[in-house]
């Protein structure tokens, strides 16, 4: 176990461009003839559709095209249940459903056609309450849900989409038997991923293949939406993502790229979709759920937890996408990086009329993180032990096992714990309205497989061909170094052909925090390839034995006789080198998880990542204002690989996680309309917001890591830092802020 | 109704012919065609469209492009000398100013008018310089860092 000390120089391969401001991002480019693509969507966040008449759209003059259910194939699409159309058939479900696509030679055309398209509703009770929705008599937001096909061990009836159970012991036994039980409830609002570009599509068909430039962060996935929807082999889709403008797990999932298709396709023409900001936060399948989490937990006096009860309800919104293990993970964060004796754990993934709910980052874990932390503390006030010495005495450590029966092997949890807490000073003498606070949490890492290729150009350089996606952290741009160790070559040595469906093997595309993890690995994998045959092809030109070469400088020269050396552009220049990864992800840990439903395999969680973060802050009581003034930020996240590009994570990840925490949350009207679709409202952290922020990196040696020893990044860092953030506001007022965002109204008034 | 106009970017000068509605932003991106200013919200919340005029930044989003005739307009194209990056471009690249690069150039707009009104500013200057510019990936803190390097600090 080593702490990383020294940042290492790295600049981007895409930077020069991103400074510049010659970096094209998907609404930078133009084709000649394209049209403006925008959509009607519908009036009703729950109500039947009675007719749907587009004729005086039709007849606009400047409208090429109007696209409604009736010209696309009658299939439903969804990642992990099939309950959804590319436009509104017979029912509309949440406010961003589409009715009709419409595509105009301008966007002032295209908006006035698509008022004009007149469709007739009756409208449905409307279900806002996700609570209330387990009911087994509430309105069923899909009546059709058996008929629908999806991942089979969901659990799924009525509006429970999903259903997932941690169960170990007797829990209400060990509850009577303990010396302590403390009880919470919580509730969060919803968030927005809001990644500072809004997204953007261009569609294009030359013959019978379309070709889809947009900004996804899951090009794969996107191409297979399109197949679906439009009943094409994948074979006539391409799909190309130029600069991404972030994404934050927003941009997973196929969205717009079928209507946009479609339109084109009937337009005859190239149609470009570019979202408001508004339509940013209101249209998109993707934020981060509401939820309500309940908490009960039993100690012995020394702490040891001997029982944990919870049960959860998470929004699911409107429809499934890819966000059906939701239930699962959220589980797993209600579990928490603790040693538990006894659990019961339910959680419920439930549809309702508001805007549906997928992967932000770290899907699930900064809510029930923030709820379990401020749990643990109440309960540490209970036994009167301080917090920080309660988390020592029951964190998960190398050799402990969860309650779902995963043995964790090499992690540094209490190692990540000890040194924010160095960080921060803990313990300091601090004015009275200052406090410090802690939380931990933990993330996995999820193995996909993952294909590469790299090859040698005549003078010489390469080409790494990857189908990666890089949304921004860098994990794409580190590449060339990892390939260029291996080969004896330099970074710049290589260009890097990515984000194109019909260049690369099949990705799982930016999100999971696994693009190194998984993508990298292949990578590495083409490279070492690539190194046999150049070793071989050195062997013969040198008629030298393989055992005796070594590869280094551009060269690869026997050992002990440096004269005796060809370097790599000689070996290039006369023939035709490419590697490519025979690529298999490594195993998980195995989990018995006995007698727990809805598994995913979440049960067990692939080489944790390990956090800790201690904050201090600053409450005015009169106000209920709360600054964030200094974090520490402790992460177990195995080998570094590109020490500048995970500390940006770092940094990155703690502001948003200061945003969820005290000013980021969406406010739906009573039939779940967003009340605050615009940046006035909905608040981001700025940079005089923003905090000193000190980062340590505990580099341990996880077995079936990825790449190197390393781990996922990108997530972790927003996992605990709501709960620590909570946890000092509440040492200040001297009272529970349970509902996020803790909003100074909030704040004043659990202080008051 | 169209109305001539000229406009100069960068020190190029442009005749164009625009709706007298059409703002600053879309007459650089859509019209003259330099597409480094971006669109991110509209509403001059995010800063990512941020140019100079006359050296005054400006959310170009919010700014009729008619009111600019005769100022000089500076975008993030016009930071570089030839290939040579300012300071400033080369300083967030070394310092981790830069991830997904959307609101890079907003932000290298800004923090040019930022040292040239104050060349010397402290940290805390620095972030309320900056805090018309929204940034989600980086935390600002390689932002930050690079603004005060290319200050000597």
């Amino acid at each position: 176990m080593a702490t990383v000390e020294e940042p290492r120089t790295f600049i981007r391969p895409d930077g020069k461009e991103k400074v510049t401001g010659t970096g094209r991002y998907t609404a930078d480019l133009v084709l000649a003839g394209e049209l403006v693509a925008k959509f009607r969507y519908t009036d009703h966040t729950h109500a039947r559709i009675t007719r749907i008449d587009a004729s005086k759209a039709r007849a606009l003059p400047g409208v090429l095209a109007v696209v409604t259910h009736e010209d696309v194939p009658d299939v439903l699409y969804g990642g992990m249940v099939q309950d959804r159309r590319l436009f509104a058939k017979d029912t509309v479900r949440f406010e961003g459903d589409i009715v009709a696509g419409v595509a105009a030679t301008t966007a002032e055309i295209a908006e006035h056609a698509a008022a004009l398209i007149e469709i007739d509703y009756e409208p449905l009770p409307v279900v806002t309450d996700f609570e209330a929705a387990l009911a087994d008599d509430a309105t069923l937001v899909h009546p059709d849900w058996e008929a629908y096909e999806g991942e089979e061990s969901l659990g799924r009836h009525h509006n429970t989409l999903g259903y997932s159970t941690i169960v170990k012991g007797d829990v209400d036994a060990a509850l009577a038997g303990a010396d302590v039980v403390v009880k919470g409830r919580y509730v969060t609002d919803p968030v927005s991923g809001v990644p500072i570009e809004p997204r953007a599509v261009i569609a294009q068909w030359q013959g019978d293949k379309v070709t889809v430039w947009t900004s996804t962060q899951v090009p794969y996935a996107a191409r297979g939406g399109v197949a679906h929807v439009l009943q094409i082999p994948e074979s006539q889709v391409r799909v190309v993502v130029p600069l991404l403008g972030g994404g934050f797990g927003a941009k997973c999932d196929f969205h717009f790229e079928g209507h946009v298709a479609a339109l084109a396709r009937a337009a005859r023409r190239p149609v470009k979709l570019v979202f408001s900001r508004r339509e940013e936060f209101f249209a998109v399948g993707h934020r981060r759920e509401g939820m309500v989490i309940e908490f009960e937990t039993g100690a012995r006096a020394d702490g040891t937890l001997v029982a944990r009860k919870a049960r959860l309800v998470l929004d699911k919104g409107a429809y499934c996408g890819e966000g059906g293990f939701f239930a699962q993970m959220a589980a797993m964060h209600a579990h928490g990086p603790y040693n538990l004796e006894n659990v019961h754990i339910e959680s419920s993934l439930v549809y309702s009329n508001n805007q549906p709910s997928s992967s932000i980052r770290a899907p699930t874990a900064p809510q029930v993180c923030w709820a379990l932390e401020q749990h643990m503390d109440e309960l540490a006030a209970a036994l009167d032990l301080d917090p920080v010495e309660l988390r020592r005495r029951t964190a998960i450590e190398t050799g402990s096992v969860t309650a779902t029966g995963q043995v964790l092997e090499q992690i540094a949890m209490k190692e990540t714990l000890e040194k924010a807490v160095e960080m921060i000073g803990y313990g300091q003498e601090l004015p009275e309205d200052e406090a410090i606070g802690v939380a931990i949490g933990w993330w996995p890492c999820f193995a996909s497989s993952s294909g590469a290729y790299v090859k040698l150009n005549h003078d010489g350089t390469g080409t790494i061909i990857t189908g990666a996606q890089e949304n921004g952290t860098g994990s794409v741009m580190a590449m060339p170094t990892y390939v260029a160790a291996e080969l004896g070559m330099k970074p710049e040595d290589f260009s890097l052909l990515y984000q194109d469906t019909d260049a690369a093997p099949n990705d799982m595309g930016s999100c999971g925090s696994q693009t190194t993890f998984n993508s990298g690995r292949a990578v590495i994998a083409a490279a070492v390839d690539l190194r046999e045959q150049l070793l071989d092809a050195a062997a013969d030109k040198l008629e030298a034995g393989r055992g005796d070469l070594v590869l280094a400088d551009g060269a690869v020269s026997v050992q002990g006789s440096p004269d005796k050396s060809v370097t790599i552009a000689e070996l290039a220049s006369s023939g035709a080198f490419h590697g490519k990864s025979l690529d298999v992800p490594p195993d998980g840990p195995a989990a018995p998880a006995e007698g727990c439903v809805g598994r995913l395999g979440l049960e067990s969680f692939h080489a944790p990542q390990l956090i800790a973060h201690a904050v201090r802050v600053r409450v005015d009581r009169g106000t209920g204002v709360v600054r964030v003034l200094q974090v520490a930020a402790a992460h177990d996240c195995g080998k570094i690989l590109n020490r500048i590009g995970a500390d940006g994570q770092v940094y990155g990840g703690v502001v948003m996680g200061i945003g969820q925490a005290l000013s980021e949350g969406t406010q739906l009207d009573e039939n779940g309309r967003h009340r605050n679709a615009h940046l006035t409202d909905y608040k981001l952290v700025t940079a005089s917001d923003a905090p000193h922020i000190d980062i340590a990196w505990i580099e341990t040696d996880t077995p079936n890591a990825g790449p190197k020893g390393s781990k996922g990044v990108g997530e972790p860092p927003c996992v605990p830092t709501a709960g620590a953030v909570a946890n000092a506001i509440a040492k200040v007022i001297g009272a529970r802020v349970h509902q996020l965002p803790m909003t100074p109204e909030r704040v004043w008034e659990a202080g008051t | 109704m169209k109305v001539e106009t000229t406009l100069t970017v960068n020190g190029t000068a442009y005749p164009l012919e625009l709706d007298p509605g059409t703002n600053l932003l879309s007459a650089v991106r859509d019209v003259i065609g330099l597409t480094g200013s971006k669109e991110g919200c509209d509403d001059s919340e995010c800063g990512a469209c941020m140019m100079l005029l006359d050296g005054q930044p400006v959310n170009a989003c919010s700014y009729l492009a008619l009111q600019a005739e005769g100022s000089e307009i500076t975008t993030v194209e016009g930071l570089a000398d030839g290939d040579t990056l300012a300071p400033l471009q080369a300083a967030f690249l070394d310092l981790g100013g830069v991830q997904c690069g959307f609101c890079t150039p907003g932000m290298l707009v800004s923090a040019t008018a930022l040292l040239d009104a104050n060349p010397q500013p402290t940290e805390d200057e620095v972030r309320i310089g900056l805090s018309g510019n929204l940034c989600r990936c980086t935390g600002y803190d390689g932002i930050v860092k690079a603004v005060l390097s290319v200050s000597g600090q």
